[in-house]
């Protein structure tokens, strides 16, 4: 099929501008990150700083402990991400292969939860947390204490298991031929041997789909953080609420949060850009088929 | 170890082993997500907060009706999902027939447009709260050199939620066009062939071909924006806190605030249970739709 030549053109004409107004802001956020505040205050626009101020990205990672924040997001985010794609895969794999008593009814139970949204169960997951037994200083009826509040196990735990991970890897497993597990079992595998055997050094593209899937979700989590994290504690807090308190002092320096907002950013965009063919699998999957 | 009609086992050794393995995942799923749901039902007929929990009925639902917060909560989440849905479908959709073409020029383009999507609601708030800002914002900036005078956006109550719809759909543009190339690139070939044939134009290969054949996706896409336009919080929670004068505020903001501000478990958990039922509500409604469809 060839389009016509006036339709090419403002079929370019249409794509420059989507570029340029998702563009410009990602690029005003470069800009005020590398100017001075008496810039930032003046009256012109300002593109490109005439003498860029890379020392705002010092002042901004020194403004409260951020190598303890980046550690913390990384560590909540890798530790929930290796958990729950193992997690996933197994369970996947089970539900795609092996036949047993209410292998449907379980199943509709996980799409049902695939539909649930995190928010209902906020307010209940935190009250959980606080009177996890026997967690920071609780008794083992779960008094006393501060619970779970405040601990990575807090953060990583209602992460784990996943409705849409386990749905994805299930219909992964699906299209394999059942060849594969007969010729395992015929070796003297376990079902479980199976799975970690045969079919775990074929899941790549999956587990590559799931993990920057899981791996952006964690790192831009903003809502379970905050209720978990006692504000004036570095403990266990993450970069997406650190770069919040950046407003709450007073006079908002722009250009250091500016800069701390890039860092935050590039650390998810750089994976993005590495596995972006996994990342589009992966929505695909989800969306379009069934 | 139940036994079967004939003293057989009812778990057989196969069964067994597949309760093993995915005995890790339900005990995770029921745990952090069946018991806090059947809790915060519960809760929702209590007036739970924190430390004394008595059982008050159906006082809390009907506290929700008389409640000018929540009301306001309600009416705005459903002007954002609106008016952020129904664009960003339209906006979408141009943006997957723009980039289709498989070019290296596409594929950077896509990665653009797909960055605001993967970038986190805490980032593009801090940008977009900078361009909006009213002093020395960038927006301003530019009206200003065209001579027009600033607005003051984010604080003004009748601006608010418009800017707040607009922020959501810049982020959420990339997501809804990977949806649409997903559905394109599935239309068979051979229809624009035939179309092509019978001297159909462009734009009557557009309407006649090309759209009806998205409609599934449309039907996805729809249902979950609409979902996650319900789920708002993070932004309105960060951008404007719900002002000025509630005019953002919106159903999780308020379950929020009620809960973790105010420690009224009970009642927010009673709105929970109302943001869940609303969100089977849609996805009814989009699904009856979508096959509806479908019989055509």
């Amino acid at each position: 099929m060839k389009p016509s030549i006036g339709l090419r053109a403002l079929s370019t004409a249409v794509l420059l501008f989507f570029v340029f107004v998702t563009g410009f802001p990602f690029l005003i956020m470069v800009s005020v990150s590398l100017q001075s505040m008496s810039q930032v205050y003046s009256r012109e626009l300002i593109l490109f700083p005439s003498n860029p101020q890379f020392i705002n990205y010092k002042t901004a990672m020194s403004n409260g402990n951020w190598a303890r924040y980046l550690w913390n997001s990384l560590y909540v985010t890798g530790m929930a991400t290796i958990l729950s794609l193992f997690i996933n895969a197994l369970t996947g794999y089970t539900f795609a292969r092996m036949r047993f008593k209410g292998r449907r009814f379980l199943f509709f139970l996980l799409l049902i939860g695939m539909m649930i949204p995190p928010q209902v169960t906020m307010v209940p997951l935190f009250s959980m947390m606080r009177h996890f037994p026997l967690a920071g200083g609780n008794t083992i009826f779960g008094q006393g204490g501060t619970g779970l509040v405040n601990t990575y196990t807090g953060l990583i735990l209602p992460y784990i298991a996943g409705s849409f991970g386990v749905f994805l890897c299930r219909q992964f497993y699906v299209s394999f031929p059942r060849e594969l597990d007969e010729a395992a079992t015929i070796d003297g595998c376990s079902r479980f041997g199976t799975f970690v055997r045969v079919y775990l050094p074929l899941s790549g593209s999956i587990l590559a789909s799931l993990t920057i899937l899981k791996v952006t979700g964690m790192w831009n989590e903003y809502t379970w953080p905050l209720i978990m994290t006692v504000a004036s504690s570095d403990r266990v807090k993450t970069v997406q609420i650190a770069l919040t308190s950046f407003r709450n002092e007073g006079e908002i320096f722009w250009n250091q949060l500016m800069a701390a907002t890039l860092v935050v950013t590039a650390v998810v965009g750089v994976i993005f850009l590495c596995l972006q063919k996994y990342f589009v699998a992966g929505i695909m999957a989800g969306g379009v088929k069934e | 170890m139940p036994k079967g009609p004939k003293g057989t086992r009812i778990f057989t050794r196969g069964d067994r082993e597949a309760y093993a393995m995915i005995a890790p995942f339900f005990l995770f799923f029921i745990v952090f997500v069946l018991i806090p749901i059947g809790v915060n039902i519960v809760n929702s007929f209590t007036n739970y907060n924190l430390d004394t929990k008595k059982w008050v009925g159906l006082r809390n639902y009907a506290r929700l009706f008389q409640d000018a917060y929540f009301l306001r909560s309600l009416r705005n989440t459903a002007v954002y999902a609106i008016f952020s849905v129904i664009p960003l479908v339209i906006i979408g959709f141009v943006a997957a027939m723009v980039v289709k073409r498989q070019t290296r020029a596409m594929f950077a383009a896509r990665a653009l447009l797909m960055f605001p999507y993967v970038s986190s609601m805490v980032a593009v708030s801090m940008v977009w709260l900078y361009l909006l800002e009213p002093t020395n914002g960038i927006l301003n900036k530019l009206l200003g050199a065209m001579g027009i005078p600033g607005k003051k956006w984010l604080f003004d109550e009748n601006l608010a939620l418009p800017c707040l719809i607009v922020v959501n759909i810049w982020k959420n543009i990339g997501y809804v066009m990977i949806i649409f190339l997903a559905g394109l690139a599935a239309i068979p070939k051979e229809l624009y062939e035939a179309g092509r044939v019978d001297g159909a134009g462009d734009f009557r290969m557009l309407f006649s071909i090309t759209i009806p054949c998205v409609r599934p996706v449309t039907v996805f896409v729809v249902t979950t924006m609409c979902i996650e336009a319900f789920k708002t919080f993070d932004q309105v929670n960060i951008m404007t806190n719900g002002g000025p004068l509630n005019s953002t505020t919106t159903v999780v903001h308020q379950i929020y605030v009620r809960a973790f501000t105010e420690f009224q478990m009970g009642y927010a958990s009673a709105m929970s249970v109302m943001l869940l039922i609303l969100v089977f509500l849609i996805t009814c409604v989009n699904l009856r739709m979508g096959s509806g469809g479908e019989v055509e």
